[in-house]
């Protein structure tokens, strides 16, 4: 049985009281982890407003998450979330070797600048319109 | 590009680089969503490539990741002030 890595994301319902976002967090845990998942990172980016209205909602508690489990998993685990009414959305990503990669430099805090570049080109370059 | 060593454009033409492929980025993260929206107009749009610039495998990356962030409602399908 081979093992993947996997970014997931999701979005709790944000109607629900303060507590209750802690247990939505720690079922989903423990839900991956019973489909034999292991958990590298869980950060909980807090309730975000929406770009657009979600089930006419304004805004929803975002989690993401890394983990490395078995392909089979997946599928369980997206069972059983889309049949909980307090998940709004998720997304899995799995990983492929470039996205490693640039996870490897996120945790080093290494991810290039692709804006840092263009403000010394912008100098040279007498030539501008 | 124009060969005419005495166009009068000829100084002016701006070389555009693919600014990923210049920052050597592999990936383009969804959640990046400040970034992806210097690549998208005001009407939450994903500019074109003859605007930007980016490399063709570089504007095929930003499209998932522009789409992704949309899914996820960290982005507009469409601006709230056109809606």
């Amino acid at each position: 049985m081979s093992k993947n890595y996997y970014e997931f994301t999701y979005i709790i319902n944000p109607v629900l009281e303060d507590d209750k976002f802690k247990e939505s967090v720690d079922k989903v845990s423990k839900l991956i982890e019973k489909n034999g998942g292991e958990i590298e990172e869980v950060d909980e980016w807090g309730l975000r407003q929406f770009a657009y209205d979600i089930d006419k909602k304004g805004t929803g508690y975002y989690v993401n998450m890394y983990f490395t489990a078995p392909a089979e998993a997946i599928a369980n685990v997206e069972r059983q979330l889309r049949i909980d009414d307090d998940i709004l959305r998720y997304l899995t990503l799995k990983y492929d070797a470039k996205m490693l990669r640039h996870r490897e430099l996120q945790k080093k805090n290494e991810v290039p600048d692709i804006f840092a570049i263009e403000d010394d080109e912008d100098d040279n370059n007498e030539d501008d319109d | 590009m124009i060969k005419n060593p005495s166009h009068p454009k000829k100084n002016q033409r701006k070389v555009k680089q693919c600014k990923f492929s210049r920052a050597g980025l592999e990936y383009i993260d969804y959640k990046d969503v400040e970034t992806l929206q210097r690549f998208t107009n005001d009407q939450g749009k994903i500019l074109p490539r003859r605007v930007t610039g980016n490399s063709a495998k570089h504007q095929r990356q930003l499209t998932t990741a522009v789409k992704r962030a949309r899914f996820l409602a960290l982005m507009p399908y469409v601006a709230e002030n056109l809606r």
